[in-house]
């Protein structure tokens, strides 16, 4: 057998058999290494803290979890959030991530490492990051073999597309979902490969755990009762489906219903119901094979029409009735707005209000998965070519997958998986047919023609290229182009296959000649990899590993500055204001109040109260007579507002006001209009022509309350909206200035008790400041509150 | 502890009944000094004594009962020699108007011999400020009160009490009323920084009830402060050694708070920006502390309860030879979050860690370590409320011993379990009230580390591993399945 560069000869198969467990050991390793090692430059840039938002109540209730222990935390109300009304903290969250810290905490503290709760929060991410890279080579191994096991681990532990949701501090749901997401996969897989109910129980049992942990369980819910139903169509019914689904449904969604938050939500949600209409239709299935190999076949004919029928129409019947009724909820709006990107903004503002609710914009596609984006339809293609049951599972996936990452910017996490798990197993079959040494034979005699007109015609990418364009190969890169063809042209079979079982079992033997084309590819390869490492490794650093807490800027000399602003706000309401002073802030920021400042908020991220949100929202929006009465109703003593104009800090609540104008308008239509916060342009301005209701509002108060003054009589400038700010700036009468952080990027202001005379504030604040009371227009007595 | 406290206590018993055959002493002169501060006072007293018998070694200081209470540390030395005098307390009486300790002289007095006794006290809690709102443009003002008179059991020629403050800036002081007897020319007199009491000359003996209701009065001084009043409500050090890694960590959690008039109305950025812009800050906020660490640390870390606080700096000396003491220390610049004004509570963590061998010892003789810890890293200014040391010791450290510059309130032994223990470390505790500068001493530890205990971590640690590999190898020949697979 030619090959085309000398192997080693006189080696056991043992040996090649050890060695090649070895390295994979080794490589699976060093990928888990890298994949906690590319998350941790948020904690070396920065520090071990906990990021942005959301994972600060997580790592809130997670002490609250290691302090109290399990029993209270299930039990744990919370009055200080969403104050007056409370928060069920127990019945109300997914405790998969807290229960997990806890126990890695209660576990380290038994074997004597007394970790600090907080580092067990910030680097679970990152160790769940490695854990997932093991999961989805054990994944990926099922498709295809180990090789592309370790590289699709290799490529689930770098790609950005998950390190954006795992980075150290990154203290969220997704942080573990993504393991139990593909962990459960392969153990579905591996059941219905081998019809075992132990896997499907253990897919049931891990399917608990994830719907335990995040929300997006829905996922895997609709998943596995879609790849199921495919395979009934396509009449691939088997005992093995039957035994590893009903393992899976039976035990899983039992075990599912004992999440509080999750409750009967199984048994009564539309999300839910495709699940349990498979889980019936697997019972017909297995009940008409059974009936099927009783009776004669014309006899089966008859009844199977008449049953289908009858059954479909029956259970379509009950669904429509049941969810007519009330008892299976209809669809929410969230999922509504998964089919109509407009939904949410014209029904549900505060989903839209959230960035990560936006469609994504195609150039993230490519700077969260780079070259897998064009690998991708490459590897779907490839699992055509063989097409066994989890093949079709990867295609179902990936179609579904594609679609909501399109249109929801946050969903690209489900997506990246499937795209790591395909592009490897593409990219694999390349460096297979590539790699590989053996050169198809030259045949002797009558075949020498077409074996010389093969080399000829043959000449390595080239021929490869010539010999099966596909469709994918004309949306890919140049890079993609040689991949996907290469690859596609041997079908899933590998050249050493072919030529040990048969020299010649075609007329003409395809394969690569020379050592030359050999080099080519797998240089180009491997300079392919290496760039997208290094966009990895840059888009993580730059883009994705900021706490958000803490801004990083330069210094002249290119030093690191750190600015702290919201953390010296939140530490200083934490040691100066009373235990049980109510901050009113916008939603965004309740979670860190909670977190760092520990106190009570108004409303928070849990967005579960629209009108209370729509409450702070008109509070902030309206003028300071008309919030005062809010504010004394909601015993708010502090209020709390990002401004960013000092040092251009975009992300503050100036800019994020029409949305607290739209969630209030859409409560209180009739007082609050957001047409009256733009010029008579339609412009939106915080200059001199802003509009009176912007000028009065309460939060165009707070943010620019005497920010003129700083810059000493020379116009003061809003670097964020690049506006000059009026010289004489706004007054308060209701509110008085409690702090402002360095930068000024966090101002907060105490709420003026009614005053000890029972005039109205603004004739007392005016009486202090030594005006004269207008005689003709006295000012209105305000109202005892009741 | 306690055998010392017992012997306080039979001296006060005895001695009153020792003292009593009349005066063996006469002050020619008191003078007392008390610079005028923030939240510490510091009061220098000098006696010049003259001995009326021969032979006489104990002499009795006074202090009122008030002044007691305030003093958090008291040190009598002859006047240009460095070694304190040893003090022995009467029992406190609270029946009585004041307190009485005897001072041991280093030798007996002939007849007629004089000698110079400087006592010097530390009083914490003794200002208050006035008014006691100050908004953030306005100065601080604090009030200070003490006695007019230097009680003492002996006859006094001349008697003169000095308050000084930092700056000329006295507000007010009191003229005190009913001393005629005792004066030349004016009671009191002000000039400068200094008001001056006295002198009052020919005052009798003053330790007793009839004298100190006729003269003794309080004076108060009001004054402007230039410096913020610093109060740390809550220290707590602990200090962790490990032979291992020759290292001795110590981390202190500090309630930092400003006990200085408090802010009224409210803090604005602005005006505290356009302070900071003129080079005119509020004297009552504190936008940053240096603090003086040991030589040779490394680690150094300051964060609080929301994290690492990124606005310090550390100049850091380099370690002192072996076997030297160095005179130069590590610098700290200490930015809190944020300014601390007036009533304001800042909260943080700082630690570092040093070389062992730059504070403990080996004795090869008896087989002990002898480790210096310091009670505390003094804040400038401040006064510690409430302090808590405690010194983690070695893993099988045994026969611990300790010997402390002065008592602790109360102190105990634990143990305390850390990394990779397996049996758990001895932790000595000590709880004290009200230090200052003056207590920033250290404490002594001395144990035996037997070798066994040293090489305890390394066995339990290998053992763990060992165990999770036989474990591991177990497992994978264990062959649970009932039926034969297939192979794949």
């Amino acid at each position: 057998m030619p090959t085309a560069y000398p192997l080693p000869k006189n080696l056991s198969p043992a040996t090649v058999a050890n060695t090649a467990s070895l390295i994979r050991i080794v490589a699976l390793a060093l990928i888990s290494g890298a994949a906690i090692a590319s998350r941790l430059f948020a904690v070396i840039n920065f520090e071990s803290i906990i990021h942005e938002f959301d994972p600060w109540f997580n790592y809130r209730a997670t002490r609250v979890l290691a302090a109290k222990g399990f029993y209270e935390f299930w039990n744990w109300f919370d009055p200080t959030a969403w104050y007056p009304l409370g928060r069920v903290v127990g019945g109300t969250v997914y405790p998969g991530l807290m229960a997990t810290s806890g126990v890695i905490y209660n576990l380290l503290h038994a074997i004597n490492l007394p970790v600090d709760i907080r580092n067990i929060c910030v680097l679970l991410a990152p160790g769940f990051s490695a854990l997932t890279a093991w999961a989805t080579y054990m994944f990926t191994k099922e498709m295809k073999d180990a090789s592309a096991g370790l590289l699709a681990a290799a490529f689930i532990g770098i790609v950005p597309g998950y390190i954006s949701r795992s980075v150290a501090g990154s203290y969220d749901n997704e942080a573990i979902a993504i393991f139990l997401l593909m962990f459960t996969f392969y153990t579905w897989i591996k059941a219905l490969k081998q019809g075992s109910a132990l896997f499907g129980t253990i897919a049931a049992v891990t399917y608990f755990y994830m719907v335990a942990a995040w929300g997006g369980y829905a996922f895997i819910t609709n998943m596995i009762p879609l790849h199921a139903l495919v395979l009934i169509l396509m009449g691939r019914f088997s005992s093995r489906l039957y035994v590893a689904y009903s393992s899976w449904y039976a035990i899983g969604t039992l075990a599912s219903m004992q999440v509080p938050f999750v409750g009967f939500q199984p048994v009564k949600t539309s999300e839910h119901m495709a699940a349990l209409g498979v889980f019936g239709l697997l019972q017909i299935v297995a009940f008409a094979q059974l009936v099927r190999s009783h009776i004669s076949s014309q006899q089966f004919q008859r009844l199977l029409v008449a049953g289908v029928v009858s059954i479909g129409v029956l259970g379509a019947l009950a669904f429509v009735l049941l969810t007519y009724k009330g008892w299976i909820a209809p669809w929410t709006g969230r999922f509504y707005s998964l089919w109509d990107t407009g939904y949410a903004k014209k029904y549900i503002p505060i989903i839209a209000s959230v960035s990560e609710h936006q469609p994504t914009a195609w150039p993230s596609f490519f700077m969260d998965l780079q070259f897998l984006i064009f690998l991708f339809p490459a590897g779907v293609i490839l699992c055509f070519r063989e097409l066994r049951d989890e093949h079709l599972f990867v295609i179902i996936y990936a179609a579904v997958a594609s679609y909501f990452a399109g249109v929801m910017v946050r969903l690209m996490l489900t997506l990246t998986p499937v795209v790591c798990v395909t592009s490897a197993v593409a990219l694999s079959t390349l460096l297979d047919t590539f790699i590989d040494p053996i050169e198809p034979e030259i045949t002797d005699d009558a075949q020498s023609e077409s074996g010389a007109s093969t080399t000829s015609s043959v000449p390595g990418t080239n021929g490869a290229a010539s010999t099966a364009p596909t469709a994918t190969s004309a949306a890919a890169s140049k890079k993609a182009k040689k991949a996907a063809p290469a690859a596609s042209s041997e079908p899933g079979l590998k050249l050493s296959d072919v030529f040990a079982s048969s020299t010649v079992k075609t007329s003409r033997p395809r394969g690569i000649y020379g050592l030359d084309t050999r080099v080519m590819i797998v240089f180009n390869t491997t300079l392919v990899l290496a760039f997208f490492v290094s966009h990895c490794t840059w888009v993580t650093s730059s883009a994705y590993s900021s706490p958000s807490v803490v801004l990083a800027s330069t210094n002249p000399d290119g030093s690191q500055h750190i600015i702290d602003d919201f953390r010296e706000a939140y530490y200083w309401l934490r040691q100066n204001t009373p235990e049980d002073a109510v901050v009113m802030s916008w939603w965004d920021y309740g979670y860190q109040i909670a977190g760092m400042a520990d106190r009570p908020t108004l409303v928070d991220n849990n967005t579960w109260n629209n009108t209370h949100i729509a409450t702070v929202g008109k509070a902030m929006s309206s003028s300071e007579e008309v919030a005062y009465p809010i504010l004394r109703k909601h015993d708010v003593s502090y209020i709390l507002v990002i401004f960013g104009g000092l040092i251009g800090y975009s992300g503050d609540d100036i800019n994020k006001f029409l949305w607290m104008v739209r969630i209030a308008q859409g409560v209180w239509p009739d007082e609050i209009q957001e047409p009256n916060y733009f010029t008579p342009q339609g412009e939106y301005k915080v200059d001199d022509s802003a509009s009176p209701a912007m000028k009065n509002s309460l939060m165009y108060k707070m943010s620019y309350y005497r920010f003129a003054e700083l810059f000493g009589g020379n116009p003061g400038q809003d670097r964020v909206r690049q506006q000059q700010v009026p010289k004489v700036g706004p007054t308060l009468d209701y509110l008085d200035e409690a702090f402002t952080s360095e930068n000024w990027i966090v101002r907060i202001y105490e709420v003026k008790k009614e005053d000890p005379l029972g005039r109205d504030l603004k004739s007392a604040n005016a009486f202090a400041h030594g005006k004269k009371r207008k005689r003709s227009k006295p000012a209105p007595r305000r109202r005892a509150i009741v | 502890m306690h055998w010392r406290s017992l012997r306080f206590l039979f001296l006060g018993l005895v001695a009153p009944a020792l003292a009593s055959p009349g005066p063996s002493f006469e002050n020619t002169a008191i003078v007392r000094t008390v610079d005028l501060g923030g939240s510490v006072v510091h009061v220098t007293t000098t006696y010049a004594i003259k001995a009326t018998k021969p032979g006489a070694k104990v002499y009795t200081i006074a202090l009122g009962l008030e002044e007691k209470e305030k003093t958090s540390w008291l040190e009598v030395k002859v006047k240009g020699q460095q070694e304190p005098l040893e003090l022995e307390h009467y029992p406190l009486d609270s029946s009585r108007n004041f307190h009485l300790a005897d001072v041991k002289l280093p030798k007996a007095l002939a007849l007629n011999a004089s000698l110079n006794l400087v006592l010097e006290t530390l009083q914490t809690h003794a200002t208050t400020p006035y008014p006691k709102e100050a908004s953030q443009k306005e100065d601080q003002a604090l009030k200070y009160s003490t006695d007019l008179f230097v009680l003492s059991p002996y006859h006094t020629g001349v008697q003169r009490t000095k308050l000084k403050a930092l700056t000329p800036r006295i507000i007010s002081h009191t003229t005190p009323a009913n001393v005629q007897e005792f004066i030349l020319d004016a009671p009191a007199t002000k000039q400068g920084a200094t008001v001056t009491y006295g002198p009052y000359n020919d005052i009798p003996a003053s330790t007793n009830e009839k004298f100190i209701k006729a003269h003794q009065q309080p004076i108060t001084a009001h004054y402007f402060h230039e410096q913020p009043v610093l109060e740390i409500a809550d220290l707590k050090r602990s200090a962790e050694i490990s032979h291992w890694g020759n290292n001795l960590n110590i981390e202190d959690n500090l309630v930092l708070h400003n006990a200085g008039p408090s802010l009224k109305g409210h803090f604005s950025r602005l005006e505290h920006q356009s302070q900071a812009f003129f080079k005119r800050a509020a004297p009552h906020a504190l936008p940053a502390l240096t603090l003086h660490l040991p030589p040779g640390i490394s680690n150094t870390y300051y964060y609080d309860l929301v994290g690492n606080v990124s606005t310090s700096h550390l100049r850091v000396a380099p370690a002192a030879p072996k076997g030297q003491r160095s005179n130069r220390y590590s610098v700290l610049e200490l930015r809190p979050r944020y300014p601390i004004l007036g009533g304001w509570n800042y909260s943080f963590t700082l630690g570092w860690d040093a070389p062992l061998s730059d504070s403990a010892v080996y004795d090869r003789k008896t087989g002990r370590y002898i480790v210096e810890v310091p009670i505390l890293t003094p804040v400038p200014g401040a006064v510690v409320n409430k302090a808590e040391l405690s010194i983690v010791l070695p893993e099988g450290a045994t026969d611990v011993e300790f010997s402390p510059p002065f008592p602790a309130l109360e102190n105990r032994l634990s143990t305390h379990t850390t990394y990779l223990d397996s049996t758990g470390r001895p932790k000595l505790t000590f709880e004290y009230e009200n230090l200052t500068v003056m207590h920033a001493q250290s404490i002594f530890v001395s144990y035996k580390v037997p070798l066994a205990a040293h090489l305890t971590k390394p066995f339990v640690v290998s053992v763990a591993f060992f165990s999770v590999f036989v474990l591991a190898i177990v497992t994978r020949r264990i062959n649970l399945t009932i039926h034969k697979e297939k192979t794949l």
